[in-house]
């Protein structure tokens, strides 16, 4: 088990580490410009020397990321819950919600600034409309998965609707609840990337539109190297999270396939 | 033989027919029957005999197409919250420990949440399973996860306790334990049982009176009074009056049989 755990931790790292290495190589014997493709090293002392400043972006994008995420949440999960006990609010809003995803966020954004100004609110309004989607789409999956024996079970009990709902439907869907939860982590990132590209002074977006204004090749690729770090960091917090949560299940001892079941 | 009390269960000319196409199929006709205050009585009968529906009746899960049920001498036809129950498959939910699993069915039923909770961990510890009271419901066997089924049944604060083939899922010889085990919990604190079962043994060693049902549309055969003492002995199937009254219920499900074929 702990050999296991070990090697499903050094494998993907090695593999990190032989594509940096195939990276550094192949600039070195091909005489990269590194104003087109910047070597790891230059890439790493560039993020050092930027370190505080980088630091402070970064801070800056992980809080519109998690404020994006934690109003995803509130409202997907209202959302599925109210689409899940009004049938006709699910049959009439659907086209809607997917139309909320169809439009996209590049066209949004400039709206959105048009309307709210160029402060916090459009950017959290861009970051909900991206997060609720996949949290309340696999919240209301689950929520409609519960076990048809316990569903009986509570009918003949003579269990109140509010009861089945706190009883049976809500602890059932928390496995796809989650499911949602983490992609939506990994989507919180780029979208609050692109809402700071549109319009902000600070955060990751901001900083990675003026480095590739100014041909900063290097620069460009540490923004993206945080947000990569950003974006796993985001995901490990929701399956930790969930981890945490769903205690019942018996544990799989392969942790992705775990995860995708 | 004792004198039982009032009728605590009381059905009176019970109809039910389904739709399947432009086909109305009936299922249950002019079902009559009683369950008197501390009794318990089993409804005996073919696999797809309607068995299970005329359950959803009781519960109030489904309205008869005619007649009308009675709990305790009140007409309550269609109404649910009434009875406790327990069906073929443990239900219980795999998110709450074995003790929650009994205490929140006691909470449905008007038990104080404090006082729930100690008479739970109180009926486990008397029925040895107290050392996983608070463990999830998977780590339990078959066996174990009826027991707490039924427990959880028979402390619901319910005037009928409706049992719906609950060891039809079991091997043979947890089968017979858990008969015995349900019978000396069961005549230590008499409750007014409806039981269903297809094995006659099961009913003849359990019940002071049996229903037999005919194949679909189900209509009692006939009415028979077990004539065995109580506390039943584990033995008491080896009684000539036992084989007798299993020949007489074998032969009553063939004939019902063949005068439908």
């Amino acid at each position: 088990m702990g050999n296991k755990a070990l090697r499903s931790f050094l494998i993907p790292i090695a593999t990190l580490i032989g594509f940096i290495a195939v990276w550094q190589i192949s600039c070195i014997v091909f005489e990269m410009d590194p104003w087109i493709l910047p070597d790891p090293r230059t890439i790493a002392l560039r993020m050092a020397e930027d370190s505080a400043l980088l630091w402070k972006h970064f801070l800056s994008t992980l809080k519109l990321a998690l404020m994006g995420v934690g109003l995803g949440l509130a409202v997907g999960i209202i959302v599925a819950i109210v689409l899940h006990s009004v049938s006709f609010l699910r049959t009439a809003l659907s086209p809607l919600l997917v139309l909320s995803q169809n439009v996209p966020i590049i066209a949004l954004g400039p709206l959105l600034m048009i309307w709210f100004d160029f402060g916090l609110m459009p950017k959290l309004i861009l970051l909900i409309i991206v997060c609720f989607f996949p949290i309340a789409l696999s919240m209301l999956i689950g929520l409609g998965q519960a076990e048809p024996q316990l569903r009986e079970y509570l009918g003949m009990i003579g269990a109140t609707r509010w009861e089945r709902m706190k009883r049976l439907e809500f602890p059932a869907s928390l496995p796809y609840l989650f499911s949602g939860l983490k992609i939506t982590a990994t989507y919180a990132v780029s979208s609050a990337v692109v809402a700071e590209w549109l319009g902000a002074s600070k955060g990751i977006g901001y900083y990675l539109v003026l480095k590739f204004k100014g041909y900063d090749t290097s620069a460009v690729f540490g923004a993206i190297v945080c947000i990569v770090t950003l974006s796993l960091l985001l995901y490990g917090a929701a399956a930790l999270l969930e981890r945490l949560v769903i205690r019942w299940r018996p544990r799989t001892s392969d942790d992705w396939a775990g995860e995708s079941s | 033989m004792k004198e039982y009390g009032r009728k605590m269960l009381e059905l009176t000319g019970i109809s039910k027919s389904y739709r399947r196409g432009k086909l109305r199929v009936p299922v249950l006709q002019e079902i009559t029957l009683n369950v008197r205050e501390g009794e318990f009585v089993t409804l005996i009968g073919p696999s797809g005999s309607g068995k299970s529906t005329l359950f959803r009746l009781i519960g109030g899960v489904e309205r008869p197409d005619e007649g009308q049920i009675a709990v305790d001498g009140k007409v309550v036809t269609g109404k649910r919250g009434l009875i406790s129950y327990m069906p073929q498959q443990a239900a219980l939910f795999p998110w709450l420990s074995v003790a929650d699993n009994i205490s929140s069915a006691l909470a449905t039923s008007g038990t104080s949440k404090k006082e729930a909770k100690e008479q739970a961990l109180e009926w486990l510890h008397r029925i040895y399973l107290g050392g996983v009271a608070k463990e999830y419901p998977h780590v339990l066997s078959g066996g174990m996860q009826q027991r707490v089924s039924f427990l959880r049944a028979l402390l619901m604060r319910r005037d009928v306790m409706c049992l719906d083939e609950p060891f039809a899922a079991l091997d043979a010889l947890t089968r017979a334990d858990m008969q015995r085990w349900l019978l000396e919990l069961w005549e230590s604190d008499r409750r007014s049982v409806l039981f269903v079962t297809h094995s006659i043994e099961e009913a003849l060693m359990l019940s002071d009176r049996i229903y037999v049902l005919s194949p679909a549309p189900a209509t009692i055969l006939q009415e028979i009074t077990v004539p065995f003492e109580r506390p039943r002995r584990a033995d008491v199937w080896m009684e000539p009056a036992f084989a007798e009254l299993k020949r007489e219920v074998l032969n009553l499900l063939e004939k019902g049989d063949i005068s439908r074929v």
